[in-house]
């Protein structure tokens, strides 16, 4: 909820609600039931008439943006809770530099391994935070590893066949950006700014807390990940594909337009580069750059780095992240495409 | 928000994500077949965590604040309500596979992926079924000659064109991951009256060479001359 709740929770030992636990028959299981009721009754009574072409279509992308961030969400959750309740965090000052300025780029370049998409690398960056990793690795592993993977490197081989510069080139535009925000964060970030989300490891068995962590950050993060998949369906249905054609030809406006293109349709990064490459009209530094921006910046990103770290923080690096994309794809596609 | 509200908010979800994986196939509307077990996994994931809450809290209301309940748990904002969305549109809205309507707003065409791989050649005096994509692939690509001649069979849906009256094409949407990333592709029919839209059909017939040099392959549907036209109930993967 609100950070002073938060930080109240991490200081007191126990924590004030201890004492006054919500009784079971309050409020919210009532409102509960009516949900339910309106279910059985919705699907009688309203569902002929939610028939809508632009409705269903919209619905559709709705359901199918939280249907496969599912998955990913699950295993970054339930990978994140086992960082949290069964690493110890002196693993992590082992397992990386001392010095935060090379934690970095060990960090992003560590975001290879991890397969999955942006939805799960945000739990689990959290999670890494929590457990005494220096945020602005923290933050580098979370725009490299949805970018870098080795299923997204091979699926932008398969897209793009005949041209494996393009794998490269997104290889090492991805994880150039994912370093130099890292250190542009480490040298002017501000403390106050990143709230981290605190994860009081329980004094019960490990299971327990493992538990409690997988199921606050679900629902938390998952929360947050069907606002932003309504924003982008919205977006996929309104906005219509056919405007984009016109400034395929324009040097610069193709690229930035191209890199709003995936803020907005927030695809999964294990299948954007098969979007891009049915892109024909565009050149190829803006695919790059589609590439680059999809997995570190879109709207169900925007939404998911705002639950988890703080409005004061995605404010502030979502447009960092956002320009330093664009520039090193324009640079990128100079120099290797 | 209290425990037994998250919980049995995860109990909707999961509940609803095993429905349309394992005792129906709508989750072919929303990805790709190859999600099916990892949304069951994450189903039951998702499913468990709520069970779990739901009998700890069942044992904690029979116990009456003793000890089993010392676990901290953080406050979960109210934003975890919206999870229930999703649920709320499966079963409202129960919405189909993307089809005229998404079909008929990208009119420029897109390409389809992986065109340019190369092609077998196809057996002669027989109609030869492939998907809309190969089709195209085919049409646009080095190997345009394989369909000189050939009668293939295409299954897709009728959208009608946005710009010329008389004209119609057979659409499918072709996805890569989910609904959210699908392409239209469309193969304009010829000499065949157009069914209702949005109606699936199986068309057989034979590509018609476009006049030479006039324009790139790429930029306009290929043409299917109709021999004839079968309408057929929606596939179980409506995308390709």
């Amino acid at each position: 909820m609100s950070e002073r709740v938060e930080t109240q929770a991490a200081e007191e030992v126990p924590p004030p609600e201890w004492g006054r636990r919500q009784p079971l028959g309050a409020v919210s299981p009532w409102i509960f039931v009516v949900v339910v009721g309106l279910l059985l009754l919705g699907r009688l009574v309203f569902a002929p008439y939610l028939t809508a072409p632009a409705l269903q279509a919209w619905a559709t992308i709705f359901v199918a943006i939280c249907v496969q961030a599912l998955p990913f969400l699950a295993f970054g959750v339930l990978l994140s809770a086992a960082i949290t309740a069964f690493v110890p965090a002196s693993f992590w000052t082992r397992a990386l530099p001392k010095r935060p300025f090379l934690a970095v780029p060990v960090a992003g370049a560590a975001g290879a391994v991890l397969p999955g998409c942006e939805c799960a690398s945000v739990p689990v960056a959290s999670g890494l935070m929590s457990r005494g990793v220096t945020p602005a690795a923290a933050l580098s592993f979370l725009l490299a590893s949805p970018a870098i993977n080795p299923i997204v490197i091979v699926a932008t081989v398969v897209a793009f066949p005949g041209e494996p510069m393009m794998a490269v080139a997104r290889f090492a535009a991805s994880l150039l950006v994912a370093v130099v925000a890292g250190w542009v964060w480490l040298r002017f970030g501000r403390s106050d700014w990143l709230r981290i989300p605190s994860r009081p490891v329980g004094h019960g068995p490990k299971w327990r807390s493992f538990v409690e962590a997988m199921r606050h950050d679900f629902l938390h993060a998952g929360g947050f990940l069907v606002v932003g998949g309504a924003t982008a369906a919205t977006m996929n249905v309104v906005v219509p594909r056919a405007w984009l054609e016109s400034v395929a030809g324009v040097p610069v406006v193709s690229v930035l337009v191209l890199a709003l293109l995936a803020v907005i349709l927030s695809i999964c990064s294990e299948a954007d580069a098969f979007v891009a490459a049915s892109l024909t009209a565009f050149s190829p530094t803006a695919k790059l750059a589609f590439l680059v921006v999809g997995p570190m910046v879109d709207l169900k990103l925007i939404a998911l780095q705002t639950g988890t770290f703080g409005r004061r923080f995605a404010a502030r690096f979502i447009p960092l992240t956002f320009v330093l994309a664009v520039a090193v794809s324009l640079a990128a596609g100079e120099v290797l495409l | 928000m209290n425990r037994l509200t998250q919980s049995m908010i995860l109990v909707l979800l999961g509940g609803a994500v095993l429905r349309i994986t394992t005792v129906s196939t709508t989750y072919l509307n929303y990805v790709k077949p190859g999600f099916r077990p990892f949304l069951i996994a994450a189903g039951v994931v998702v499913l468990a965590l709520g069970v779990i809450g739901l009998v700890q809290e069942w044992r904690g209301a029979s116990h009456d604040h003793d000890d089993h309940d010392d676990h901290d748990h953080p406050h979960t904002p109210g934003v975890a309500w919206l999870l229930t969305l999703p649920v709320f549109a499966i079963f409202l809205i129960a919405p189909p596979a993307l089809g005229a309507f998404s079909a008929k707003s990208e009119e420029p065409q897109a390409r389809p992926v992986a065109a340019a791989e190369t092609y077998d050649a196809l057996a002669a005096g027989q109609v030869n079924e492939m998907t809309i994509a190969e089709f195209t692939g085919r049409a646009w690509g080095e190997g345009a000659g394989s369909l000189a001649g050939q009668q293939v069979r295409l299954t897709g849906f009728a959208v009608p064109s946005a710009k010329k009256k008389d004209r119609w094409y057979l659409a499918r949407i072709q996805i890569a991951c989910c609904a959210a990333d699908g392409v239209a592709l469309k193969v304009a029919v010829l000499d065949a009256e157009m069914p209702p839209e949005n109606t699936w059909v199986e068309v057989v017939g034979t590509w018609k060479r476009p006049p030479s040099g006039r324009l790139e392959p790429g930029t306009i549907a290929p043409e299917l001359t109709a021999v004839s036209l079968t309408p057929i109930p929606q596939p179980v993967e409506p995308y390709e």
